[in-house]
């Protein structure tokens, strides 16, 4: 038996040191990750991983010869590969939607349920922005109480989700005229946000789509519908119900957990649970029983994107990003890890039985067997979520000491970058970031999203191309798993701006920002959306004209192909690091790397290589540059 | 002879052959029964994933001289006279492990099976389908291979369309139809990325 060198096979699984340590932990200990079962399942179905298996009826499964040899060139329906393909993207797309849409309704729930004065524990942080939308919504401000405003734009927004409306505002307001203009001309223009998923959950349907463009078209207009609707409500009312974001320092990686507190993993998606613990948690009962349990206080951690909400509005340190969950609770120190929806390997309650540690499943949409499940409700909130934290706290003289290790190089962060704040910090409009953009200073910009995939060492796409391209004076916006993965790597402090080009760099020095900047979760992608047409209203054109960059580099979720087609769908050339289950379709293939562009001015690209991916945000940046003029 | 012969470049890593090796030497000889039966029916065919997420089908090549035959201490293995094939008496296999520390292609795994009352493992290995191709029906793995990774005829005949493309290839001929994988554009990208994803990442790479 071949002698297992542990710490190199860490070092093969992610770049950052705090995160191999506990990779190391957890092979010495026996404690199954990711990338054990990804090697298990090794190799992954090849029809799979092109698109061409069909598995929708129960005339299949079917999956298509590639090679076009004697093969089947049909499922037994008739579809192509090229049908195959394109409807099993949809599929995928409109699933991301979903969760990203469905977690913008309950945040709206929540805001109605406080506006209603039903809920516990919620107020109207943010009543500035508050007005502000509502004012989008044509909602009268002047004169009324916050909460018959947010009851109004509640309703409104809740509006959004239906059929009968036909429109979604923030789509036809926020956006550019020329952008808009682009999406009538593709027909794109979403009509409700449930509708356009309902609709293409139907035509995946057998016998529904067999046209690839058509199906394509659909699957642009869901993307549109998440990220201009629900994506942009979901962090609208988040603001709203706690505050927008603030640029604010924190620490992030495993090394946030504490050898003397409490440790509460604050894990999944949706801040209208995390706010409510965060706040449980300053309860003076719950700190004195945590005191008389021998633990020194609590401590709240984040790990992933609702990590990042916390980070943003409050600078609550984070623990990982989707590749640590497992990790946080291999260190030994959980004693409880609170989770909602998406993101959350359904196998942590197995690894949670390794030790002490306690999973709290809160959502009825997402119950994982072995997880002790209490149901969060707005209208208990506040008292769940001390229930919650009271039964970490006393799960704290469970902890086995003697197997607990911690990380002890916490990196520090800056976050909370949201486009209200830093349009503020321009001086309220864009003019400054547009004449350094004009004099080359900054050649463009490219948000830099999405998640880990273990098939890629953990943050090596997210760091080496970050670097990449601020090199290149191109400034980075990061959000979610890659807003994490920066953090890590000390890419945002204002320091960092030491590893950008001549240009981004005085313009980072002269403002006190880092190179890359954090603006939030991965529903805060909506807030580049924001950006981007800010800018573009500014200059008088579409985002499709701006010289803007999508990067997407360890991807691995739903979630992720709906972003980057929002973001292809707003004029934003993406290029994915991992490739989508596309290329067993060269017609598919060719649409999206290449077609696009004549519709869309932006179009997909796959390139794992982070300088050669870097080369390609740089001619495509310049291209966009020259017409432009600049 | 025939014998199956294998276009690495056209295996996808489905493992469609496994299972279809796995049903076709079951009692029931049919999925559904299969998952029910004692013992567990399992392929004998293993297909292993190499460098750059490329992936091959590894089976019993029916050698001759066959090393396996060669070290048998009990004479369980022995060559079928019409086909060639080298298969095992399994009541004569006394697990020994001998075959397959000879075997160069390391595809003999040890199992229990139906033929075999105690419940003892025995060379499990592929018989080449003995009893399909004597009726005239291609081996299980190969009807199951849906991308012709896997094509079962005279070895002479198969290696001969490779030839002719290469053939082909030499001369240079513009617009000439090859006989053998012509690998479509997006798959070859596809390829190229996944390079690219094993240099950056912990699964093997070249």
């Amino acid at each position: 038996m071949k002698k297992i060198d542990a710490k190199l096979i860490a070092q093969q699984r992610s770049i950052d040191e705090s995160s191999q340590e506990i990779i190391e932990k957890a092979i010495k200990e026996g404690i199954e990750t990711a990338w054990d079962r990804l090697e298990k399942q090794q190799p992954q179905c090849g029809f799979g991983q092109l698109g061409v298996c069909c598995n929708n009826c129960s005339m299949g499964p079917c999956r298509v010869d590639v090679f076009e040899e004697d093969g089947p060139t049909k499922g037994v329906c008739g579809a192509t590969g090229d049908t195959i393909v394109a409807r099993n993207l949809l599929d995928d797309l409109l699933v991301g939607a979903a969760a990203h849409s469905d977690h913008g309704r309950e945040v709206l729930e929540v805001l109605l349920d406080t506006a209603e004065g039903k809920a516990q524990g919620y107020e109207i942080t943010d009543v500035e922005k508050l007005k502000v939308v509502a004012q989008e919504y044509h909602i009268e401000t002047e004169d009324r109480d916050k909460n018959d405003i947010a009851k109004d734009l509640a309703l409104k927004m809740l509006e959004e989700f239906g059929t009968v409306k036909g429109s979604i505002d923030l789509v036809d307001s926020r956006a550019p005229e020329k952008t808009f203009s682009m999406w009538e001309k593709a027909g794109i223009v979403p009509r409700g946000v449930d509708r356009e998923i309902v609709e293409g959950a139907h035509r995946v349907h057998m016998g529904v789509g067999a046209d690839p463009t058509n199906m394509l078209l659909h699957s642009l207009r869901i993307s549109l519908s998440d990220g201009w609707g629900g994506s942009m409500m979901a962090t609208d009312a988040s603001d709203i119900l706690f505050g927008t974001p603030a640029p604010n320092t924190s620490f992030v990686n495993l090394g946030v957990l504490s050898h003397d507190k409490v440790n509460v993993v604050l894990h999944g998606h949706n801040p209208v649970l995390s706010e409510m613990i965060v706040k449980a948690a300053n309860d003076p009962d719950l700190k004195a029983l945590a005191e008389k349990k021998g633990a020194k206080g609590i401590n709240l951690v984040g790990m992933c994107c609702t990590g990042n909400e916390l980070l943003v509005r409050h600078g609550i340190p984070l623990a990982g990003n989707l590749l640590d969950q497992e990790l946080s609770i291999a260190t030994g120190a959980v004693e409880a890890m609170i989770i909602d929806y998406q993101c959350i390997f359904p196998s942590i309650t197995e690894t949670a039985k390794c030790f002490h540690t306690k999973i709290v499943a809160t959502s009825e949409k997402s119950k994982v067997p072995g997880a002790i499940y209490k149901e969060f409700h707005a209208d208990k909130a506040l008292d769940i979520a001390k229930d919650i934290i009271k039964l970490a706290i006393e799960n704290y003289p469970n902890r086995n000491h003697s197997r607990v290790q911690i990380p002890n190089r916490p990196m520090e962060l800056m976050a909370g970058f949201s486009e209200e704040k830093l349009r503020e910090s321009l001086g309220g409009t864009y003019k400054p970031l547009i004449d350094a953009i004009v004099a080359g200073k900054i050649k463009g910009v490219v948000g830099l999203v999405g998640c880990n995939n273990p098939k890629i060492k953990q943050d090596y796409g997210f760091v080496a191309l970050t670097k990449e391209l601020i090199k290149r004076d191109i400034l980075v916006l990061v959000t979610g798993c890659g807003g994490v993965a920066g953090g890590k790597a000390g890419l945002l402090m204002p320091e960092s701006a030491k590893f950008a080009g001549d240009g981004l760099r005085s313009v980072c020095e002269a403002l006190g920002i880092p190179p890359a900047l954090h603006m939030g979760s991965c529903v805060d992608n909506s807030r580049i959306l924001v950006l981007g047409a800010n800018i573009a209203k500014e200059l008088g054109c579409g985002i499709e004209d701006l010289p803007l960059g999508g990067g997407a580099p360890e991807w691995y979720s739903q979630k992720a192909i709906s972003i980057a087609a929002y973001f292809v769908a707003s004029g934003v050339y993406t290029i994915l690091g991992l490739p989508p289950k596309v290329f067993g379709s060269e017609a598919v293939v060719d649409i999206l790397t290449n077609k696009l562009n004549d519709v869309l001015n932006a179009a997909f690209a796959v390139e794992p290589d982070p300088v050669k991916a870097a080369d390609m945000f740089v001619a495509e940046i310049n291209r966009k540059r020259k017409a432009l003029g600049i | 002879m025939e014998n199956i012969f294998i276009r690495p470049e056209l295996c996808i890593g489905c493992r469609h052959c496994e299972i279809a090796c796995a049903v076709e030497h079951s009692q029931s000889k049919d999925l559904f029964g299969m998952l029910k039966e004692t013992p567990q029916s399992r392929p004998r065919i293993h297909v292993e994933i190499g460098v750059d997420f490329l992936t091959f089908p590894n089976r019993c090549r029916h050698c001759d001289p066959a090393p396996c035959i060669q070290v048998c201490p009990t004479d369980a293995l022995y060559r079928d006279k019409d086909t060639g094939n080298v298969i095992i008496a399994y009541e004569k296999c006394i697990d020994c492990g001998a075959c397959a520390i000879a075997c160069p292609f390391g595809i003999i795994t040890f199992h229990n099976v139906p033929q075999v009352s105690f419940d003892r493992e025995v060379n499990a290995k592929c018989d080449g389908c003995i009893d399909r191709v004597r009726e005239g029906i291609e081996p299980a793995c190969v009807e199951a291979c849906k991308t012709g990774a896997l094509v079962f005829g005279e070895i002479n005949q198969l290696i001969r369309n490779s030839r002719k493309d290469f053939t082909i290839r030499m001369i240079k001929s513009q617009g000439a139809d090859v006989e053998t994988s012509k690998i479509p554009k997006s798959v070859q990208q596809y390829r190229e990325i996944l390079k690219k994803i094993a240099e950056i990442g912990p699964l093997p790479n070249s």
